[in-house]
């Protein structure tokens, strides 16, 4: 089994690269491929079970919806065919977007895969902020920490709906996109970690036979204190 | 930059004035309410305050504090009396309380110089309205993503508010922050020796590995820890400069340094005997000679001073110490620093983890993402018998310890920090220390009297 992850130099930002490690301590056999910014990616011409790309500065994100869109074609063709799991964490949702607007009105193309949404930037205000969602019938926690909303219908291509927290924006009560094997979320940080059933769910999806996580114990143990906290109505969300 | 005086500005002056007057009266430093006052009274009030003579501003993720400090130290020492926010904030309002303190009730200043802290983040609050003469950057890293987001966004929000005529002491080790403002008048700091202490590999965290101008991937020489080391790109022309002061050696043993400066090799005493110890030392010389100190004062100072006693106590009992060192929460880069120098440390040593986040644990629950971008694979050590994750938060830290590779029967949980000197097992280890963020200082020197108690309970 391949696992990509794309461009780890640039998108390694808020603990995302976290997500790759833990699945590689899950999935100690699977071969990982670290495909740098200046390499064609593996997925391209070669049979992939995921593709992970994490978050990444705003000056990145031009840099690497210009290197993909080439692949704009094959990615679509991966996800709506769902021959290829594509996991996208934090900002690196909106590359896959229409574009990227900037406080002066200005754009930066992205692939367009998810047509009619964009992400608008202010660099002037950081959001911070827990999410706690359900995706299928899971429970997912985490948090966002980013300069961007995103905008478009995601009615029916939501990741989750959430039960606290705030969605694509703060008007949003659905978290992220899904289009075909493509899951897109705003989250931040150690998602597979924090959420064991959901990397359960990604791994089955992957085609592993009784997936196994790594350090079970512990990482549930840790799942349900936290969502316990989550869903303390005493927790503050922002 | 300097702006005429309103009446709108006196009156939030006196009105600061006083607040600080009765502050002092109730027993309270107040460093940062008067400015804050100040600041919501009078929106420019920064802009029309007076200001010394001479302006130094100290920014930058990691060192700023104990930058200015030695710094103000040796100034002192030296016949001068700067002004600054030692005890105090390092943000806007901070700042506008030293100033409003050193002023006349007019506003102006008689002061001939003012050492800044300067909390990178605040920037554009701060560097539109006080002109700095000299401004120093020890380093630009991923710091809390909450406040800072990313080295990108730092660096941009310096670059667009630093004055033109501002000279700059800039880290030649740190490509992220070495390139800020080129026209801007400058020197370079650095290490030039390569010795093993010196230098940690297999850092997570890079903040820079390809080229900001075109892409490329850069081409390191050396990494001295994380991103800071010497790179250049093979593409275009960017790169390390050649460093103005340079650390040539670097002798543990007798705590002395060799720097290379434009008067020649000079010789300096390390206060301390860490990587980021030597930076912040040579940090210091490169400042304190640009505003031309000679040797022998910057020496002389040197000579008389400890390190600051919030980063670094020890206690002895017996052959066995408790040693508290700062390990800033949400900082994954000084956590790591803190890591490396304890995986260094001689005998046998457990280390307790208390630097999970006091603020966020009272009211909602710590993104603990920085965990991740921690090298907890420091912690990873034949000589580390036990690292015992205290709080809140200590499943996720002892998950972050397995995922190291740190063996379970080394890494604990305790979350309930009270049980943490039960939990230790002393009789193992030679040394035991305990990591604390700036809040958890209090939970931490609990702990440590605990442990003292235990340690001499045995001893006798």
């Amino acid at each position: 089994m391949k696992i990509e992850v794309l461009f780890p130099e640039m998108c390694n930002l808020f603990g995302d690269s976290s997500n790759m490690k833990y699945l590689q301590q899950c999935l100690p056999q699977a071969e990982f491929v670290y495909t740098p910014f200046d390499s064609e990616p593996a997925f391209v011409t070669e049979e992939v079970a995921l593709v992970y790309i994490g978050a990444m500065t705003e000056r990145a994100q031009q840099k690497i919806a210009d290197k993909l869109q080439p692949y704009q074609a094959r990615i679509c063709q991966l996800i709506d065919g769902q021959k290829t799991i594509f996991l996208a964490t934090g900002n690196a949702c909106e590359v896959f977007f229409d574009y990227m607007e900037n406080e002066d009105g200005t754009r930066d193309q992205g692939l367009g895969i998810f047509a009619g949404f964009y992400a608008k930037r202010d660099l002037f205000h950081r959001y911070n902020g827990l999410v706690w969602g359900t995706f299928e019938d899971m429970d997912i926690i985490g948090f966002k920490t980013q300069f961007t909303m995103a905008y478009g219908d995601n009615e029916n291509c939501a990741f989750m709906p959430v039960n606290r927290g705030i969605g694509l924006n703060k008007q949003s009560r659905l978290e992220g996109v899904r289009r075909g094997s493509f899951y897109g979320t705003y989250l931040v940080g150690p998602l597979l970690v924090l959420n064991p059933p959901f990397t359960r769910y990604l791994l089955g999806k992957m085609g592993v036979e009784q997936p196994q996580l790594a350090y079970p114990e512990v990482v549930e143990q840790a799942y349900q204190q936290r969502l316990a906290e989550f869903k303390d109505p005493k927790v503050q969300y922002e | 930059m300097k702006e005429k005086r309103t009446l709108r500005f006196i009156f939030a002056l006196w009105v600061a004035k006083a607040m600080k007057l009765a502050l002092k009266l109730l027993g309270r430093n107040g460093t940062y309410l008067p400015g804050n006052t100040a600041i919501r009274l009078c929106p420019n009030f920064l802009g029309q305050v007076g200001k010394p003579k001479t302006v130094i501003g100290v920014t930058g993720t990691n060192g700023k504090t104990t930058v200015s400090n030695l710094v103000g130290d040796v100034l002192e020492k030296s016949g001068y009396t700067p002004i600054g926010n030692r005890f105090g904030s390092n943000t806007n309002a901070g700042i506008a309380t030293v100033l409003l303190d050193s002023c006349g009730l007019l506003g102006g200043s008689k002061k001939e110089l003012a050492v800044l802290e300067i909390d990178e983040r605040m920037a554009p609050k701060i560097l539109p309205y006080v002109h700095l003469d000299y401004l120093v950057i020890t380093n630009l890293f991923r710091d809390s993503y909450k406040r800072n987001a990313h080295v990108d966004f730092i660096s941009s929000i310096l670059q667009s508010n630093i004055a033109p005529d501002t000279k700059l002491i800039l880290n030649g080790e740190d490509l992220v922050s070495n390139h800020l403002c080129p026209q801007n008048s400058r020197v370079y700091f650095g290490i030039a020796a390569g010795d093993a202490k010196s230098t940690s590999q297999g850092n997570i965290i890079h903040d820079i590995l390809v080229c900001p101008q075109c892409g490329a991937k850069l081409q390191f020489e050396y990494i001295r820890y994380n991103h800071i080391g010497r790179a250049h790109c093979p593409n275009c022309d960017f790169g390390s400069p050649d460093l103005d002061y340079a650390v040539q050696d670097i002798d543990y043993q007798r705590h002395l340094l060799q720097i290379d400066t434009p008067s020649g090799r000079q010789t300096y005493r390390l206060v301390g005997d860490n990587i980021t110890d030597i930076y912040n030392t040579v940090t210091a010389v490169a400042l304190l000679s640009e505003l031309g100190l000679s040797q022998q004062k910057i020496t002389a100072a040197f000579d008389a001073m400890q390190i600051v006693k919030t980063r670094f106590e020890e206690d002895i009992v017996g052959d066995k110490r408790v040693v508290m060192m700062l390990a800033k929460g949400q900082n994954p880069i000084a956590c790591s620093r803190v890591f490396d120098f304890v995986r260094h440390q001689p005998g046998k040593k457990a280390v307790v983890l208390l630097n999970y986040d006091y603020f966020d644990k009272q009211e909602t629950s710590e993104n603990i993402a920085w965990l991740f971008d921690t090298d907890f694979e420091f912690l990873d050590h034949p000589d580390i018998n036990q690292v015992l994750c205290v709080g809140v938060r200590a499943l996720d830290y002892q998950l972050r310890c397995l995922m190291a590779g740190i063996p379970a029967d080394r890494a604990q949980a305790c979350p309930q920090d009270e049980r943490a000197a039960d939990m230790l097992r002393l009789d193992e280890v030679d040394t035991v220390f305990i990591l604390n963020d700036l809040y958890t200082y209090d939970v931490s020197v609990a702990l440590q009297k605990k442990i003292l108690e235990k340690l001499q309970k045995g001893v006798a």
